[in-house]
């Protein structure tokens, strides 16, 4: 019996220490440490990350490395909470709020309920939410979004340019995250406005997602879900979904004469591994954005409601000299049209 | 009756794939083919249930297993620039997990679901603590051209291209049924999962068992991990197991707790899940990925519903074993 509750006992305390609910890092700028927060003339910014992690080569650690730039122009100091538990997003939220934080960060589209409380809760503090679409626009709460669309139709454009069995496809995170979905619909978009430009027929790209449970966080799914294709023929494929993407994105790099288009990020410089088949990236400038947005706010002049960051292709980097110079131009001739809008992606947000 | 199903199982299945081929040989190929890299994992982890299982010890710490042996095997593969080694590596990495369950469970007898759950806690604590960028690994094992075999005109394509460790893990699997059927090791364990006092009373260690396949089973759970970091992906990310070590319990409910059962469910699993990326591509219909995620739970509630009383677990499942007490 002892024995029992000794084990027992044992456990509890071994989940307790594996289960904290966080964990944080800081990146200190200036003389301002994290005991002046709340205090006048310091500026202090606390990210919160989605159930990935800070370093999770994709939308985090853009955020996280947009928040010490903003940090580092504006002499502030910034903070990171990585959420390990949805269920825990409000009170990460909490704890930056109650310590005095000038601006709360708050990544990914899950999150939103999770700030629009906080922003209610807290007038007094800005929160800047990443990829939250803002419906209603409440005064100190700003959503950084971006129109994925556009850079999933160039990156379309592109890959209806080289596919030569004229089969494209893309493995994709779940349909339940809007982004995901504007990325991987702008790029089919842009694979039927190449067949238009080059009078081909060529069949409309195939968009495969992944079950919301783990949706970014399964290479396993994404690699074989990418051998499903090329088993087929498909021959220029889109990975966008975090780690699933990833999977998809290095199953292809195994396969010679096939291409494949990373997400988010300039992948030729997060997942090096996929350098064989990656012909560009689609990206969204998360830390450009976020670096803006915390200035503005320091400088008081960030306002509530939606902020559009900018989108693109990466370079091509070892590709540059292998896509004819002809779709290059093409690109670089509709990328400022994307844009701007006078070439509509065609997608519904 | 079991039998009849299971020759049911085959036959039908050949012929809905012979119809299926001779209506598109491409398509039809490619998702049995890709069937099996998404069946190996989840295979392979519920081997180590059975293994488990069979010898009485409940192991709920198989997706823990795999995640911390996948970690050790990337990231000393790619600091060794070795995934030999790497994979040596993660396979004593699980045999070191199937030790710790072992002194655990058996030696201070504790509550079995509780030593699983801690596993499977210092995992996913561990691997996260230790994680670190800009690793990589030179290459991950690369497909097999078999050469007499994937010339076969239907076959062919479809066994041949995977990885070795996919092949490995299929062996095994076929000599896992073999020695736990076939052989005294099988039977001895077996009956210590049925009735261990009686399995003592015949002179088998139960105890020494026990360890020794709880063990085993930990060098399987080290493989499945490995094989996902090393073969499946090239890559090591916090979680990334994905939840296929609980989906292999299920598994391995519904394969009843044998090997070539469970394998065979992890087939259908990795087939419907196949299926339902084709009919995505063909846009024929969208089913939901959830209910595929959903399918080998619900699976094993129906046949446990179903042949309730036919199929049960080993009788002396989660109790730890204390001689002269019955």
């Amino acid at each position: 019996m002892i024995k029992r509750i000794a084990s027992i006992f044992f456990a509890v305390s071994i989940s307790l220490f594996g289960l904290t609910a966080c964990s944080s890092g800081t990146e200190e700028t200036a003389a301002i440490t994290e005991a002046d927060c709340g205090t006048e003339g310091a500026f202090c910014i606390g990210l919160v990350t989605d159930t990935g992690k800070v370093d999770d080569k994709s939308f985090n650690q853009s955020a996280w490395e947009g928040a010490v730039a903003g940090a580092e122009n504006v002499g502030g100091f910034a903070k990171y909470i990585e959420t390990l538990d949805p269920k825990d997003y409000a009170t990460n939220i909490g704890q930056f709020a109650d310590a005095g934080y000038n601006v709360i960060i708050g990544v990914g589209f899950l999150m939103a309920e999770a700030m629009t409380t906080a922003a209610k809760q807290y007038p007094d503090i800005k929160f800047i939410g990443v990829d939250q679409f803002q419906g209603e626009a409440l005064p100190n709460l700003t959503g950084l979004v971006f129109p994925e669309d556009k850079a999933g139709f160039l990156a379309g454009v592109l890959a209806g340019h080289l596919t030569t069995s004229g089969k494209t496809g893309a493995v994709l995170g779940t349909e339940v995250v809007p982004p995901v979905r504007y990325f991987g619909e702008g790029f089919r978009n842009g694979v039927a406005y190449a067949a238009q430009l080059l009078g081909k027929d060529l069949p409309a790209t195939k968009l495969i997602y992944h079950a919301p449970d783990n949706a970014f966080n399964d290479p396993a799914w994404g690699g074989a879900t990418a051998k499903q294709l090329l088993s087929q023929g498909y021959d220029v494929i889109f990975g966008a979904g975090g780690n699933t993407g990833n999977g998809a994105l290095l199953e292809i790099a195994k396969t010679p004469g096939a291409y494949c288009v990373g997400v988010d990020a300039d992948q030729w410089g997060t997942l090096p591994e996929a350098q064989p088949c990656l012909v560009t990236s689609a990206m969204k400038l998360i830390d450009k954005g976020v670096a803006a947005l915390v200035e503005a706010a320091s400088a008081g002049t960030i306002e509530g409601g939606n902020f559009f960051g900018d989108v693109g292709l990466a370079p091509y980097h070892d590709f540059d000299s292998k896509i004819d110079s002809a779709i290059k131009d093409k690109i670089a001739e509709l990328t400022p049209q994307v844009l701007d809008g006078t070439v509509p992606t065609g997608v519904k947000l | 009756m079991r039998f009849r199903l299971s020759y049911f199982v085959i036959v039908s299945s050949i012929l809905l794939f012979a119809y299926f081929y001779s209506q598109n040989s491409i398509v039809t190929s490619s998702v049995v083919f890709t069937a099996i890299p998404f069946a190996l994992p989840l295979a392979l982890a519920a081997m180590v249930g059975v293994m488990c299982e069979r010898t009485g010890i409940v192991n709920i710490g198989i997706e823990g297993t795999m995640l911390v042996s996948a970690f050790t095997a990337f990231f000393l593969g790619a600091i060794l620039k070795n995934i030999s080694a790497g994979l040596f590596i993660g396979i004593m990495t699980g045999v070191l997990v199937g030790l710790l369950l072992s002194v655990m469970t058996i030696t201070w007898k504790m509550d079995q679901i509780i030593a699983g759950v801690i596993i499977n806690i210092m995992a996913a604590g561990i691997t996260s603590f230790l994680y670190r960028q800009n690793y990589r690994i030179p290459s991950t094992f690369l497909p097999i051209d078999i050469p007499v075999i994937g010339d076969i005109p239907v076959i062919g394509p479809i066994v041949s291209n995977h990885g070795p460790i996919t092949y490995f893990g299929i062996i095994f699997i076929f000599g896992l049924w073999v020695a736990l059927y076939k052989t005294p090791w099988g039977l001895r364990s077996r009956s210590v999962g049925e009735h261990p006092s009686s399995a003592d009373t015949a002179g088998v260690s139960v105890v020494r068992l026990r360890y020794i396949n709880v063990t085993i089973a930990g060098a399987v759970g080290g493989l499945a991990g490995s094989y996902l970091a090393l073969e499946a992906v090239g890559i090591f990310e916090r979680g990334f197991t994905a939840g296929k070590g609980f989906t292999a319990l299920a598994i391995m409910i519904f394969g009843r707790w044998n090997p070539l059962g469970a394998f065979a469910a992890a087939l259908f699993f990795g087939l419907s899940q196949a299926v339902t990326n084709q009919l995505m591509i063909d846009e024929v219909v969208q089913i939901p990925q959830q209910f595929v995620t959903m399918l080998p739970y619900v699976l094993t509630i129906l046949i446990l519903a179903i042949s309730a009383g036919k199929v049960r677990p080993p009788a002396a499942e989660g109790i730890p074993y204390e001689k002269e007490k019955v």
